[in-house]
């Protein structure tokens, strides 16, 4: 690789960063607006207005929506004829490193051994590119195209979000009903409402998370299955509202990725109650 | 939308009632779970004068002071919770941050005529309404020290108030 090409990618994966952490996508957008107009609330409504207003705020001024900017994670995707050098995977993580110091993100990224990481009893790093990214994941596709998205996830739904078996009993309801169960649960805990839930069901709980992180990938607000649609509309029977204050806005959408499966008695399922911003992702291709 | 300003009175306080949408204005305190407990520590000692805070009329938003900008932790964490009564019994008027609080604090916060309030996690929007930013004590709590915001229509929902709550 030149020097020519690292500094692309750098600044590509920069780039996408500071769009990931400061932008709203056009069906997030609109995601908004048409809840905007359904919430009868006039409170339910104002935290709506106000969050689309800080999203307009930050993709002008290129700086955070919230200040938990997030833990940076980058998928990548690889086409036939593409490959993917170490020296790509160096220059995506200079690129995230640069991307933070410019976003900028919140320096909390703790230093030391494994004891002091534990306890935090080693001191924050004061550099906002402390924050190391999550490992990377890749996957092949079918287009011809090396292209990255990276995601800034937040704090509260790491907090409030499961990953646990479900036992199934062959029923696709008896999978959902206990989705819906453990998201109204972390909705009503998360606070920062309204929600994306982000769904992966796979065969262990690596695959499970991995699959949540690609439903968040190849999410779109406006487009919809039926299950994602009945888990959506189901939690928002619960009347959690935005921020917790009622209405009937509690989630915006549901994204919800199925892998391959067992045959045994259990779905590994992974819910992240995602928060009123995520997926805070953008995406390159390199 | 009601307004409120700093530093804010006992009459300011009677005005305001559960559910109202408020913009705030003046000089807001921002502290959270590692610098509050020692808040307390210099009401006990009687060392607030000396360490330049005045915490009468005054606000405290729970929230860390970073390069990222503001935004409002969970208030019910316990070490911003437990610091209600006592902030309150010092002054405080208005506790911003997020999150259900027990009935027992609500009681307690209306016992010193003090409301808490609730404020969207927008980052961006408060950054462009806030005109100043000063360090004020426990500088070696980095971004969770004490800070003094100057900020200019802050929007926030009050959730807790004369005893009755949003939740
Ligand atoms: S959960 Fe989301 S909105 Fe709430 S503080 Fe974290 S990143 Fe911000």
């Amino acid at each position: 690789m030149t020097m020519k090409q690292q500094e692309m990618i750098i600044n590509k994966i920069k780039d996408t960063l500071v769009r990931a952490g400061s932008t709203f996508r056009e069906d997030q957008k609109e995601a908004y607006r048409q809840a905007i107009k359904k919430e009868t609330l006039p409170r339910a409504k104002w935290v709506l207005e106000t969050i689309l207003e800080d999203a307009e705020v930050a993709e002008k001024n290129r700086s955070p929506l919230c200040d938990d900017t997030g833990i940076p994670h980058v998928f990548l995707e690889v086409g036939p004829n593409k490959s993917v050098t170490g020296a790509d995977l160096e220059a995506i993580r200079l690129g995230v490193a640069e991307g933070l110091r410019e976003l900028p993100g919140r320096p909390m990224g703790i230093k030391g051994d494994d004891k002091q990481r534990l306890d935090q009893s080693g001191g924050l790093d004061e550099d906002s590119a402390g924050v190391l990214p999550a490992p990377i994941l890749i996957k092949q596709v079918e287009e011809d195209v090396l292209r990255a998205h990276v995601l800034m996830l937040g704090g509260g739904p790491a907090i409030r979000g499961i990953t646990h078996r479900v036992f199934h009993k062959h029923s696709v309801s008896v999978v959902t009903d206990e989705i819906v169960k453990r998201a109204s649960e972390a909705v009503a805990l998360l606070g920062c409402s309204p929600c994306a839930l982000s769904v992966g069901i796979g065969r262990s709980q690596f695959e499970a998370s991995s699959l949540m992180i690609e439903a968040m990938v190849y999410s779109n607000f406006a487009v919809q299955s039926d299950l994602e649609k009945k888990i959506t509309d189901k939690v928002n029977e619960s009347n959690v509202g935005p921020l917790g204050l009622k209405g009937a806005t509690s989630v915006l959408a549901t994204f919800m990725k199925v892998g391959p499966q067992r045959a045994s008695g259990i779905r590994v399922v992974c819910m992240r109650p995602s928060c009123c911003f995520e997926p805070r992702m953008a995406s390159v291709e390199l | 939308m009601k307004k409120i300003v700093t530093p804010i009175t006992d009459e300011a306080i009677n005005e305001i009632a559960v559910g109202d949408m408020v913009y705030l204005s003046g000089y807001i305190y921002t502290g959270r779970d590692a610098v509050l407990p020692k808040v307390l520590e210099l009401i006990e000692s009687d060392g607030l004068e000396k360490a330049g805070i005045n915490l009468q009329g005054s606000v405290i938003f729970h929230t860390a002071v970073s390069p990222a900008g503001v935004g409002p932790t969970s208030s019910n964490k316990l070490e911003i919770e437990g610091s209600i009564p006592a902030l309150s019994k010092a002054g405080v008027k208005l506790h911003l941050g997020k999150g259900e609080l027990s009935s027992k604090t609500i009681e307690e916060l209306d016992k010193y005529n003090s409301v808490y309030a609730v404020i969207p996690p927008v980052t961006a929007l408060l950054e462009s309404k806030t005109l100043e930013r000063k360090l004020v004590a426990f500088p070696e709590l980095g971004m969770e020290a004490l800070h003094l915001l100057k900020v200019d229509s802050f929007p926030a929902i009050i959730a807790a108030a004369h005893g009755k709550s949003i939740y």
